[in-house]
């Protein structure tokens, strides 16, 4: 009774099988490039990028997708529908993606013409500032130059080819002596502010007599009377290096020595400031 | 003349082209019955050639466009498959040749789309480069 029961039910199951299987057999199954197809379509019209661009022919793809899912009997049919469904979901993919590029086209031209504007604000920003700089730098060159006039002239100097020439005259000595009155500094301090001031400048201390007295006295007293004021100088803060003292007697008088006017004139130092350059 | 001489030949001569035109007929019928069934691809062979016309002019010099070869080489397939009179193979040859020339021009001005796009990016960046060398001398 038992192995009876166990082989109807065996004989149930196999039936019940085989009509599961008639029934698939029976449904119309969709071959797997057909699935395929209408799978690639599916995802061109879930694109966000894509989908709306090209929808003429996105249209025919669809239209090719559903001739194909017709699954005509004849082979060669089926497979050329499936074929030609493909080829117009990749021309409308092709034709969707130009246009895209050529909407992002819009943006591209904005974009350099962005570059292009910011390059030449730019351009100009710089100009501007170079012409400020150098505006600057000439405010600066013309204020030092008259700043210089005012010192020069402050000095009483003498703008000459060797340099600019103060002359120290005999009033400040004692005659016959070397030691700077008392006096002098006033005059002598605003060659030390000067050459504080203007430190690439080198100074040389000449010192002159009369013609009165033997040469060996005037060259030794005019000698004597340089390294005075070089003391001076130095005294002041001026470095040695841009000093140098010189005693050049009575061999170059600059008034007659016929006269008491023009002795007086003739017994002095001369301070000659040496040109730079740079400087004007 | 001959048959108003003698009738009776007239008259035998003139079944001959009745049965001649008979037989004619039936051939004719042949003809175009056969060819209503399978009518050469003229419309698609045309369709195809056009195609191939404008992915011609699509194509760019040092471009190679397999699809457009493709497309030749249907074109002449299907011209075969019409001298061997299988005018079924010939037309979806003739229609697979034109769809191969439509996906060669739609490739060709995508690639021509993304040339010109690529250009546009190069020179924007060449700006902002130069922009940034006159930032660095600052």
């Amino acid at each position: 009774m038992k192995n009876f029961n166990r082989t109807t039910q065996k004989i149930a199951l196999v039936a019940f099988s085989a009509f599961l299987f008639t029934a698939c057999s029976s449904s119309p199954k969709i071959p797997s490039d057909v699935v395929d197809v209408r799978n690639k379509l599916m995802r061109l019209q879930a694109d966000p990028q894509l989908a709306s661009r090209a929808p003429v022919s996105l249209k025919e793809a669809e239209a090719a997708v559903q001739a194909a899912e017709t699954v005509p009997k004849d082979k060669t049919l089926a497979n050329h529908l499936v074929w030609v469904a493909n080829q117009k979901i990749d021309i409308a993919t092709a034709q969707a993606e130009t246009r895209l590029l050529e909407d992002q086209r819009k943006d591209l031209t904005e974009d350099r013409a962005n570059a292009r504007l910011d390059s030449r604000t730019r351009e100009a920003d710089l100009a501007r500032t170079d012409a400020e700089r150098a505006k600057q730098e000439a405010d600066l060159a013309r204020q030092q130059a008259e700043d210089l006039q005012r010192q020069i002239s402050e000095l009483n100097a003498k703008a000459t080819d060797r340099g600019l020439v103060v002359t120290i005259g005999d009033l400040l000595f004692e005659t016959g002596k070397a030691e700077l009155k008392g006096g002098a500094a006033s005059n002598l301090n605003k060659l030390s502010a000067f050459l504080n001031k203007y430190p690439d400048r080198t100074v040389t201390i000449e010192g002159h007599t009369d013609s009165v007295g033997s040469d060996d006295y005037n060259l030794n007293l005019s000698q004597r009377r340089a390294n005075s004021v070089q003391q001076f100088l130095l005294n002041q803060g001026i470095a040695s290096s841009r000093l140098s003292a010189s005693g050049k007697g009575e061999n170059f008088p600059v008034a007659s020595n016929e006269s008491s006017s023009g002795r007086q004139m003739n017994r002095r130092v001369e301070v000659i400031i040496a040109n730079v350059s740079t400087a004007n | 003349m001959i048959r108003n001489s003698n009738g009776s030949t007239s008259e035998a001569l003139g079944k001959v082209p009745s049965v001649c035109s008979l037989t004619a007929g039936a051939i004719a019928c042949l003809f175009l019955a056969a060819c209503a069934s399978t009518p050469p691809p003229t419309q698609q062979i045309t369709a195809a050639e056009v195609a191939i016309g404008h992915a011609e002019q699509a194509q760019v010099a040092d471009y190679a466009s397999p699809e457009l070869s493709a497309a030749r080489e249907k074109l002449t397939a299907a011209r075969a498959a019409v001298t061997k009179e299988d005018m079924k193979t010939a037309k979806r040859l003739a229609e697979q040749a034109a769809l191969e020339a439509e996906l060669a021009t739609a490739k060709l001005n995508a690639a021509k789309a993304k040339a010109v796009n690529e250009e546009m990016l190069k020179s924007t960046s060449v700006i902002k480069q130069e922009m940034q060398r006159n930032q660095g001398v600052q």
